[in-house]
């Protein structure tokens, strides 16, 4: 499995069919893992989904002292294992993006496992799978990387041109080719 | 045939001891596909899995079509026939029921009339149960009086379509087209929310750089993001129209050698628009001069354009005009009957197309065709088995039946997929109409507003329970298939049409097994009309991938894009359309010193009867809001979340405060799935279009008052 969960904030138009897709998959025990929030609703309807990061290095297992966190060979980061969760909370303290969700009546932390009873058999996470608007993607890594070149191509094709003051507006995400020195 | 269809190369998550069966959804226009997962062991419902490969919506849908599979087996269902004794329903079997029915229509029939019966049927069900609720009324019933939802859904769209092309097919190009158009102008449609599998096309259009117009009051998710927001003041389209067509005109965006040879009318709409000059038009729709002319320039230099409308535009008293109008932009473009250009209405209902082509409408016959005619009614008959004399004339739209049971015309009504008690304009004045009648049926599969006045409310099937087709927001016929056996004793709409019938002695009219007897003869009905069914199959549905209308002979494959070589008027000419602004039925007063438009949110679907039972759904809008601006919140001195009244000579209703700056100043927006105390149709305008008898639901004049504590 070589493929990424791709999101682009802009393209949310809040619905919340990730959220309703989650609570159908398998193992989620009709509780969703996602978030989707607005950025401020007073200013306008922006809003953004927020998945789990699957992170190589994960704040929600390093801070587990009971070791309930596993990873798969993938690179999967799953729910705690119920028989081994003590129900300290400490992963929803430690991950910095807020995702794990605590099971008060379980005593139990659960959160995003990107569907690993379907994405290990290459089948699209259900949140991916209905999002309408394409803001979360389950793509390959190629495909992820031209669709960033292309984010930049187009502002080349609306005849923008970075400018200072907003130079950070054209920079695909995590790429440093801009920096405050140039 | 197999259940579970799947193109090469598709996979799906298919679980132990459980099958999918390939479908699509009940909800709007759009018609998600949607693999239904069942558990094969009880043969209950337990899921859904997205449909990949359905060619529309690649597996997309939305929180209400994720959740549409917990409806079907629901505790709210209504399993057996109910029977109202002493103000309580009380459980009955069939033949209870209908030996009831039975009397009650005979008697009402042979004291008033055979008109004294009335049918208001839905379009939230298959073509067969639609085509069928028409023939129920006019050969089971011998009534003229039937009307449907679609009159406040889709008739402003349809009468603009013919009046301009001549045929009212909601789209006139596929919408897998739509990533290659360069430019959209779209009108009051919410589309994010109340279609949002939509969606994608339009981003995808987007990202290779396609320029987006909205002409909302409120800044929508699609508004947002649009090159140029038209935010103009609720029921101003037909200026907005106007005034964008004069612009194109004056710089000559005008395609000269299409409209010469292709639409009548040039110079009457030149004259007409002439003195939409943008200040004017600025004045009139609360629109900035400087955003129409940026809106005509982008919208007169794209060479390949779609112009798309939806309820915001055509629930007004001028919505055949602004329908028209906006059409009529697009064929100045020269764009109809073109790659990925054209014009589209958003339909509202699961199948608000197909549901409104065969014969609901009060003057409407199977195929487009009209009871007025006599050709069309002597071949109809011949198809029915009856003398074109039988056939009962033109009833009344169904706002206007309220008034009938008001002075005891219509003494009884069958309400079949419907809950008017919610969905209509002013609805106090419609509940106390239902009320005065003596008798009322309702078919639904769970308890609506509508159903509780009921005398008798006969259990339907939901969606999963039956067979059929349905025809999407594109026009092309799909395949809703049986997913499980009907729950308890409920029965499929065209089953209990058949059972009336033939207690009332019209048994021999409606021999039917199975849907696809229905439809069969559906085809044949609407064969040579304008919505040609002749040539679409069960088969050639799924061999692919749905069949347009028409599809006139047996081996016609369907035709994806309407008008390439003419229009279907009689001159095969496009009529632009010559309409002067006539503004909204209510004007602001002092004691009414406010705007009120209303409409869908993503969570709920129509009158909420369905939708308001998911708990997902709930949980995320479980009642009505008022949305408005803080600077209109700050002078009436509300704060976020607290509650207000919002009255209108019709009615009232206290709801809680959104505050947001996505909507213009001036206006509030309260979402209407809710019935009784909740419901904004108490206060909505009952002024009907003249042409459609649409009523405006999208524009009335309202007084926002804060409760004292």
């Amino acid at each position: 499995m070589n493929k990424i969960m791709y999101l682009e904030f802009e393209r949310c138009i809040g619905c919340r069919a990730c959220q309703a897709a989650c609570r159908e998959c398998g193992d989620h025990d009709a509780k969703e893992r996602n978030y989707v929030e607005y950025v401020d609703f007073t200013e306008s309807r922006q809003t953004f989904p927020m998945l789990c990061m699957q992170c190589k290095d994960p704040a929600c297992a390093r801070v587990c002292p009971a070791n309930a966190i596993q990873i798969t060979d993938e690179g999967v980061v799953l729910s705690a294992m119920e028989e081994k969760c003590i129900g300290c909370r400490n992963c929803t303290f430690g991950c910095p993006f807020g995702i794990p969700k605590f099971d008060f009546e379980k005593n139990k932390m659960y959160k995003c496992d990107m569907c690993y009873d379907r994405t290990r058999h290459d089948i699209a996470p259900m949140c991916a799978s209905v999002c309408p608007s394409d803001a979360i993607r389950f793509i390959d890594f190629d495909e992820m990387q031209q669709l960033r070149r292309k984010r930049t191509q187009m502002n080349l094709v609306e005849g923008k041109k970075p400018q200072e003051g907003n130079k950070w507006d054209y920079v695909p995400e995590f790429f440093g080719v801009y920096t405050d020195q140039s | 045939m197999s259940q579970f269809l799947v193109k090469e190369g598709v996979k799906n998550q298919i679980r132990k001891g459980e099958k999918l069966v390939t479908t699509h959804c009940c909800y709007c226009g759009m018609q998600c596909g949607m693999h239904i997962r069942v558990d094969e062991k009880n043969n209950k419902v337990v899921g859904v899995e997205p449909r990949y490969d359905w060619v529309l919506t690649r597996g997309k849908m939305c929180p209400k079509g994720v959740t549409a599979y917990q409806t079907i087996d629901h505790p709210d269902r209504i399993k057996t026939p109910l029977i109202k004794k002493n103000g309580k329903f009380v459980e009955a079997t069939w033949d209870e029921a209908l030996d009831l029915i039975e009397s009650k229509y005979k008697g009402i029939q042979e004291t008033y009339g055979k008109d004294a019966v009335g049918v208001y049927g839905g379009v939230s069900m298959t073509n067969e149960k639609c085509y069928l609720v028409g023939k129920y009324a006019r050969v089971g019933l011998g009534t003229r009086y039937i009307d449907y939802n679609g009159r406040y859904c889709m008739s402003s769209a349809a009468g603009g379509f013919n009046k301009t092309l001549g045929m009212d097919r909601g789209s006139t190009l596929p919408w897998t087209e739509l990533e290659h158009t360069d430019t959209f102008f779209m009108a009051g449609s919410n589309t994010a929310e109340c279609h949002p599998t939509s969606i994608q096309w339009f981003w995808k259009a987007k990202d290779k750089g396609a320029k987006l117009i909205v002409a909302d009051p409120r800044e929508t998710a699609t508004a947002r993001v649009a090159d140029v927001h038209l935010d103009l003041l609720p029921g101003t389209d037909a200026a907005l129209a106007n005034g964008i067509m004069h612009l194109l005109i004056k710089y000559d965006y005008v395609d000269h050698a299409y409209v010469q040879e292709r639409c009548n009318n040039f110079e009457e709409l030149k004259e007409m628009t002439a003195k939409f000059t943008p200040e004017y038009t600025s004045k009139l729709t609360g629109v900035a001069a400087e955003k129409i002319i940026k809106a005509a320039h982008i919208f007169g230099k794209s060479p390949r354009s779609v112009v798309m409308f939806a309820r915001g535009a055509e629930q007004q008293t001028s919505g055949v005009d602004n329908v028209s109008l906006y059409t009529s932009m697009a064929l100045l473009r020269g764009q109809i009957g073109k790659f990925a250009s054209g014009v589209a209405t958003f339909t509202g209902q699961g199948n608000g197309q197909g549901g409104r082509e065969h014969g609901q409408k009060a003057d409407a016959l199977p195929g487009y065709r009209k009871i007025a005619n006599p050709k069309d009614v002597e071949y109809i008959s011949g198809i029915w088995g009856i003398k074109p004399e039988e056939m009962p004339k033109e009833g009344v739209s169904a706002y206007e039946m309220f008034h009938l049971m008001q002075n005891k015309t219509i003494r009884a009504l069958h309400v079949i997929c419907s809950n008017p008690v919610v969905s209509s304009p002013n609805i106090n004045y419609v509940q106390d109409s239902l009320e005065k009648l003596d008798f009322l049926v309702v078919n639904d599969f769970f308890m609506s507003e509508t159903a509780e006045l009921a005398d008798v409310v006969l259990p339907a099937t939901t969606w999963a329970e039956d067979e059929g087709t349905t025809t999407n927001i594109e026009g092309r016929v799909i395949r809703i298939r049986k997913v499980v056996e009907p729950l308890g004793e409920s029965k499929p709409d065209w089953e209990i049409m058949k059972l009336i019938a033939d207690r009332l002695g019209k048994g021999k009219f409606f021999e039917y097994n199975e849907p696809r007897e229905i439809f069969d003869e559906l085809r044949l009905a609407s064969k040579g009309g304008k919505a040609d069914y002749y040539g679409v199959t069960y088969e050639k549905i799924d061999e692919q991938d749905g069949v347009f209308w028409p599809a006139p002979a047996e081996d016609h494959k369907g035709t994806p894009s309407v008008f390439q070589e003419r229009f279907a008027t009689e001159d095969g000419k496009a009529n632009l359309a010559v309409c002067d602004f006539r503004g909204p039925s209510e004007v602001q007063s002092k004691e009414y010193p406010l705007w009120l438009t209303t409409g869908r949110v993503v969570f709920h679907y129509l009158s909420g009867n369905q939708t308001r039972r998911v708990d997902f759904l709930m949980e995320q809008c479980p009642e009505p809001f008022v949305e408005m601006h803080p600077e209109l919140a700050s002078q009436y001195q509300v704060e976020n979340g607290e509650r207000v009244k919002l009255s209108t000579p019709r009615g009232d209703m206290i709801a809680p405060v959104k505050i947001t700056k996505a909507i213009r100043k001036d206006t509030m927006f309260v979402p209407y799935h809710w019935g009784k105390k909740l419901a904004v149709n108490q206060l909505t305008s009952p002024a009907l279009d003249p042409f459609s008898r649409m009523p405006e639901f999208k524009v009335c004049a309202v007084k926002l008052e804060k409760l004292t504590k």
